[in-house]
């Protein structure tokens, strides 16, 4: 995958998403990009742990969990300054201005659709 | 002495204006011909009458001959104390002056003088009742010594004209008066008059008579009064209760519908009262009335349509009002007293928002306010207070209402139920979004197995009946209409797919376990990939293998429900190519469950077949 963008060597990535085979597809995007992924976590308690665990770079959550939604992990990441992305299969995001001004991705997501988002939600 | 043949002309000239008077009913006509007959008989040329006028003030030159026109009907003279006239009214009899030149009891007016008056009779005329009237004078232009029968003639022809002159006047204020009557009962259109005999029939019918009820004069005079009452009130003798009444009670209301000529009804208000002689015997009945229909009419169209509010009000299941145009007093309907518990004196001037929620107030009262300033249709949705505490969403319309000139008179407001509305509302919106999240992640789910199967290089076949898999998943999901599946059922959903063979090997046995949505997806194609892999190497494959299902409720040592299913295949040669395959199955079960259902998984391929033990959290 020649085009496939690399510049997310080195960053560390967290990524929030419940269904297994989808949050493994990811993680092996992001890791074929060279990121390391922290993660990836299920639900809110597991990525609130791992945001205390060490320094992120970015973010990609699923809006919908097994039985809650990620806008906890949201709010710490936005305390701690870390750039994020939705992932969803919700039309809507949450009346919350921050939460809107946040890139979205609708599920099914692509690979290069993801990789190119991540990018840019940081600094090269 | 006097001359016998003088005595019978004037006995002559009496008699010719006794019957002259008789004919004539016009007083200016009478007293001129009896000016004439007496300047005639005494040979004077000139004579006229005057008449007391302004309460006794002046004397006006009522009539005369051989008097200029600028005096007969134009000169009043006063009533002074020095005239011979006012002392020949005073003293009740004739006054003679034979020479104005000599005369030094009374003054003479100047114009007589200079009409050449000489000599003067004035003879003062009563009307019956010795009321004065004025004089007859008679005036000579030569001296003249007026003899004994002279001042007889004259006092005998004023004794008869005060007579004539009362009857003609009389006549004359009771055409006045007649014809004041005729003017107005002639133009009162507005007004149905009209009189009748004692039987009651029509003598006299007005133009208003015929304007309310039709009939020309000619049709109605000789009808009985019967013809203008509805036929129903003719039956009830209505027609000869109400002249009964005026006769005993001298008049009668009568307020009742009418016919007219052309059988419509007029409502007429109106009274019969009766007509009496002098001596009290009936002469017959006045009949007076107003056309009232029109305001009839509209009044009890007005009833009718407030009859209908009412009605309406009472039925419907919406609340509604009445407010006047500053929106302060209000008439409701008893929907709002029954459902807030306000009495009607605590819904006016405002009271009414006491019982809206406290969070819709300042909304409410916003809307509300500009809707009257602006004089628009206002439509808020609010919740109200019912008398148990409870509030309840409404629809809240309020339209104003204005009269023919475009003045606001009123408002019209109305407030529906709509809880059950918000609620489907708000179920169907939370259904919509879950049904969106659901398939969405549906398509992340398929297009990840797609990739772990086609994308690898996997048969199409494998990803089509775990697609298959899936979709009986949420097939059960939709039936169930309760957003859970029950473990039992999904597991025989995935079985009967694969499984034609003898159901007898197989054995399913668990209570009722309901699991959610999100916990479905993965469990199902959890038992797919078991029952594929049965029916490729294990149990469903071979004559001779068994299968056992089994499932159980557990509590975990914090007291958390758990469900444990144990997939147990027995009697199955296992082939060795079987012991090493680790595909999509092995990591669904191994992996995928611990991941997303916090499942504790054992997957054991034993001597004679797979054993698997999935032990998940319940909700």
């Amino acid at each position: 995958m020649a085009d496939r963008p690399t510049s997310l060597a080195g960053r560390r990535v967290l990524v929030v998403e419940d269904e297994y085979f989808i949050a493994m597809d990811m993680e092996y995007w992001l890791q074929e990009a060279g990121a390391e992924v922290a993660g990836p976590v299920p639900d809110t308690e597991q990525a609130l742990a791992l945001i205390e665990a060490g320094p992120l770079d970015a973010a990609v959550l699923d809006v919908n969990l097994m039985s809650e939604t990620v806008y906890a992990v949201a709010d710490r990441l936005k305390e701690r300054g870390v750039p994020y992305l939705f992932v969803t299969g919700e039309v809507q995001i949450a009346d919350c201005s921050d939460y809107r001004s946040r890139p979205k991705l609708e599920k099914p997501i692509l690979d290069t659709e993801l990789l190119r988002a991540v990018g840019k939600l940081m600094p090269s | 002495m006097p001359d016998y043949e003088q005595m019978m002309k004037r006995q002559q000239v009496l008699a010719d204006f006794g019957e002259f008077a008789l004919r004539s009913e016009d007083l200016h006509e009478v007293l001129t011909e009896a000016c004439r007959l007496v300047a005639e008989a005494l040979g004077t040329d000139r004579a006229k009458v005057l008449e007391i006028q302004q309460g006794g003030r002046c004397l006006f030159v009522r009539a005369g001959v051989g008097w200029a026109p600028d005096v007969v009907g134009q000169m009043r003279l006063p009533m002074s104390e020095h005239s011979s006239e006012t002392f020949a009214i005073e003293e009740g009899k004739p006054v003679i002056t034979q020479d104005i030149g000599k005369e030094e009891r009374f003054e003479v007016p100047e114009f007589m003088k200079k009409a050449g008056v000489v000599a003067l009779v004035n003879v003062p005329i009563f009307v019956p009742g010795r009321k004065a009237y004025g004089l007859l004078q008679v005036d000579a232009t030569e001296p003249r010594d007026f003899a004994q029968e002279d001042i007889a003639f004259l006092r005998t022809y004023a004794t008869i004209l005060g007579p004539v002159i009362d009857r003609l006047q009389k006549v004359s204020s009771l055409r006045a008066t007649e014809e004041r009557f005729r003017l107005v009962v002639e133009n009162a259109r507005d007004y149905a008059i009209f009189t009748t005999d004692p039987e009651d029939r029509i003598t006299d019918w007005y133009a208003g008579a015929e304007a309310v009820f039709g009939w020309s004069a000619e049709e109605a005079i000789g009808q009985p009064s019967a013809i203008i009452f509805t036929s129903e009130d003719r039956e009830a003798g209505a027609d000869e209760k109400e002249t009964e009444t005026a006769r005993r009670e001298g008049s009668a209301p009568n307020v009742r519908w009418h016919l007219r000529k052309d059988s419509s009804r007029v409502f007429i208000e109106g009274m019969t009262t009766t007509l009496r002689a002098a001596d009290g015997s009936l002469r017959g009945f006045l009949k007076i009335g107003q056309d009232v229909t029109g305001r009839r009419k509209a009044d009890e169209a007005l009833r009718e349509s407030e009859e209908r509010f009412r009605a309406l009000a009472c039925l419907v299941p919406v609340v509604l009002w009445r407010s006047d145009a500053s929106g302060m007093q209000i008439s409701s309907n008893q929907l709002w007293l029954d459902y807030t518990g306000q009495s009607l004196e605590q819904s006016q001037s405002g009271g009414w928002l006491d019982a809206i929620h406290r969070d819709d107030q300042a909304m409410t009262r916003e809307v509300f306010r500009t809707g009257h300033a602006e004089r628009r249709i206002v439509e808020v949705q609010l919740r109200i207070r019912g008398q148990d505490g409870s509030y309840r969403w409404f629809l809240v319309r309020q339209t104003p209402i204005t009269d023919a000139q475009g003045r606001l008179v009123e408002w019209f407001g109305a407030a529906m139920d709509i809880e059950e509305l918000r609620g489907s509302q708000a179920r169907q919106e939370v259904l919509v979004k879950e049904l969106q999240h659901r398939s969405r992640n549906l398509l992340g789910v398929v297009t990840s197995l797609a990739n772990r199967t086609v994308g690898q290089g996997g048969p199409v076949e494998s990803f089509t009946t775990r697609l298959k898999a899936l979709s009986r998943a949420q097939a059960l999901l939709s039936q169930s209409g309760s957003d859970t599946a029950e473990v039992g059922a999904l597991v025989d959903a995935q079985l009967a797919a694969h499984a034609d063979s003898a159901p007898k090997r197989i054995t399913i046995s668990g209570p009722r376990v309901q699991l959610s949505s999100e916990q479905v997806q993965n469990f199902a194609l959890a038992l797919h990939e078991l029952a594929t892999n049965a029916l490729k190497y294990g149990a469903l494959k071979g004559e001779t293998g068994r299968l056992s299902v089994t499932w159980e409720r557990l509590r975990d040592e914090n007291g958390g429900k758990r469900l444990a299913l144990s997939w147990i295949e027995s009697g199955v040669d296992v082939q060795p190519e079987q012991v090493t395959r680790r595909g999509y199955g092995r990591e669904l079960i191994e992996r995928a469950l611990t991941y997303a259902l916090q499942a504790r998984t054992e997957f054991e391929l034993a001597a004679d077949g797979v054993r698997c033990r999935i032990e998940m959290p319940l909700a």
